[in-house]
């Protein structure tokens, strides 16, 4: 019998070690997810208006899971100590959902992610950026984002167009129908700017001179936050779920062992 | 070889002439990137192009000339019969479609004294040097509209057209041209594609997004195998009293009295 018992306290050990590393990677889970929800680099807009924000929806789901993660990991701690069956069962079969739902979100930031190609952007920025006619609320609302955040972006980060700027020479845009191109051959936004934020030199920026336009594209701008986001929820959320899917084996172990 | 020295020789029998090799050029790519845009053409101004027909005690003046080369079958003269040079604009001659239009009028440039273009990097002379050194045909998007515009109007041009380009020396006093380079190489305005047609398919999935879709798969699945196996086995446990499977007994809550084995 000492044997089992030894062998009981060290599968109890180790069980509830494994629950509060759960429970600190739940409420890990929770911070990151809310980091990337309240989107630092402002490239929600961009997404909203691609109609593919399911990067977003899978860190919506991380929050909630992170925090039943901790919620659960309390309750199997307890359960484990008391030897409760009861407890132990419940425990089991929420924790199976909550890995059924973080199941859900890492490989919808995963899939998701694979879609946001720069060809997407591209066709996005060329269809909405400064669209004067639209059709509806919804429109304007997403025209209006892409808008905002793109002369953001132009400004903050020193770039043009998702490749370079001649995106803007190589299409035509809802930008070309209202701004023609002996003006405006790319927007005024990625000409190298002074300190009071008009054109250093906006003949040298129409030309092209170099060092009075960007000439570099802004997809490293938007795909670099973009990519540590889904990445940051899919994986992460991957290894939390290796290692609970040991704890909850050993909990399932420890639960058909124990007496009522 | 031969006939071109012919050629040449007659020309400089004090008859007028285009020197055969000197013709408008595009601006240095190096420096004028974008060009030739979807409207406009940047030229370089026509330095050193006309040194050898300018006389001191007179003042000349450059006309540019440009038009479709479409049009060079129709009239690609710019000098009516006493060599006068054509007051054409863009809309008498529909954008330079049947005939040449005079694009623009500008000083002689400074043969002994160019501009330097390793100025431009020098934001208070790079406005200097590009005035200078280019003329951007097709600047003025406003002069076809406005109807007090009274000087020589640059129009856009039109997109995915070739256009062909003159330089014209002028002498101001006596309104006769005196020298005129060839016609330009054919130059052609940008094509736009339309944003519809961009693919935006992103192809092949990522290694990562397969390997977390299926190992997360395969752990759904023992999960579930382990709980539907500890459940039965827990089921069967308790359908059958008589069994004599020892169980691993509660150590910390000994206080409660042991509950009698029900069947579930």
């Amino acid at each position: 019998m000492a044997k089992s018992d030894d062998g009981i306290r060290i599968l109890q050990g180790l069980l509830v070690f494994g629950n509060v590393i759960i429970g600190m990677c739940g409420i890990a889970l929770t911070a990151e997810c809310i980091f990337f929800v309240s989107d630092p680099h402002g490239l929600y807009p961009l997404l909203e208006a691609t109609e593919n924000d399911d990067i977003y929806a899978a860190a919506w789901i991380g929050i909630f899971v992170g925090f039943a993660l901790f919620a659960l990991s309390v309750l199997g701690i307890i359960g484990v100590i008391k030897a409760n069956r009861t407890l132990l069962l419940v425990y089991l079969i929420l924790m199976l959902i909550t890995f059924a739902f973080e199941m859900a979100s890492c490989i919808t930031a995963a899939t998701h992610r694979d879609f946001l190609t720069p060809n997407l952007f591209l066709k996005q920025m060329l269809e909405r950026y400064k669209k004067s006619e639209t059709d509806n609320n919804n429109d304007k609302w997403m025209t209006e984002g892409v808008t905002k955040t793109w002369d953001k972006l132009m400004l903050q980060n020193q770039c043009c167009g998702v490749r370079g700027p001649s995106d803007w020479q190589e299409y035509t845009s809802a930008f070309r129908l209202t701004y023609n191109d002996a003006d405006f051959p790319w927007p005024h936004n990625c000409c190298v700017m002074d300190a009071r934020g008009s054109p250093v030199n906006l003949d040298g920026c129409k030309l092209g001179v170099p060092g009075y336009y960007n000439s570099n594209g802004c997809y490293d701008a938007i795909s670099g936050p973009m990519n540590t986001h889904a990445w940051g929820v899919a994986w992460f959320g991957f290894a939390i779920l290796c290692w609970t899917f040991c704890v909850l084996l050993g909990t399932m172990f420890y639960w058909s062992r124990i007496e009522y | 070889m031969c006939s071109h020295w012919v050629l040449l020789a007659f020309c400089c029998l004090g008859q007028l002439c285009a020197d055969q090799s000197l013709k408008p050029q595009i601006a240095a790519p190096h420096l004028a990137t974008n060009n030739p845009t979807l409207t406009t053409v940047a030229l370089e101004k026509p330095f050193c192009m006309f040194d050898s027909s300018l006389s001191p005690n007179k003042s000349y003046v450059i006309y540019l000339y440009a038009m479709k080369e479409s049009a060079s079958a129709i009239s690609s003269l710019v000098t009516d019969n006493n060599s006068k040079p054509l007051n054409s604009t863009f809309q008498q001659t529909n954008g330079g479609q049947r005939g040449p239009y005079k694009a623009a009028l500008f000083n002689v440039p400074n043969c002994a004294s160019p501009p330097k273009l390793a100025d431009v990097g020098d934001v208070n002379k790079v406005s200097d040097v590009l005035k200078q050194y280019l003329f951007r045909v097709g600047d003025d998007g406003t002069c076809l509209y406005d109807p007090n515009f009274l000087a020589v109007c640059n129009p856009p041009l039109a997109p995915d057209t070739t256009y062909r380009f003159k330089y014209v020396l002028v002498d101001s006093t006596e309104g006769m041209m005196k020298d005129q380079t060839i016609w330009s190489d054919p130059v052609k305005t940008r094509r736009v594609k339309l944003p519809l047609k961009i693919d935006t398919w992103p192809g092949r999935r990522s290694g990562g997004m397969i390997v977390i879709t299926s190992i997360l798969s395969v752990l759904v699945f023992l999960l579930l195998a382990g709980f539907l196996a500890s459940v039965s086995s827990a089921v069967t446990v308790s359908e059958d009293p008589s069994a004599e499977i020892r169980r691993m007994s509660r150590t910390i809550q000994q206080s409660e009295p042991r509950p009698q084995l029900s069947s579930e």
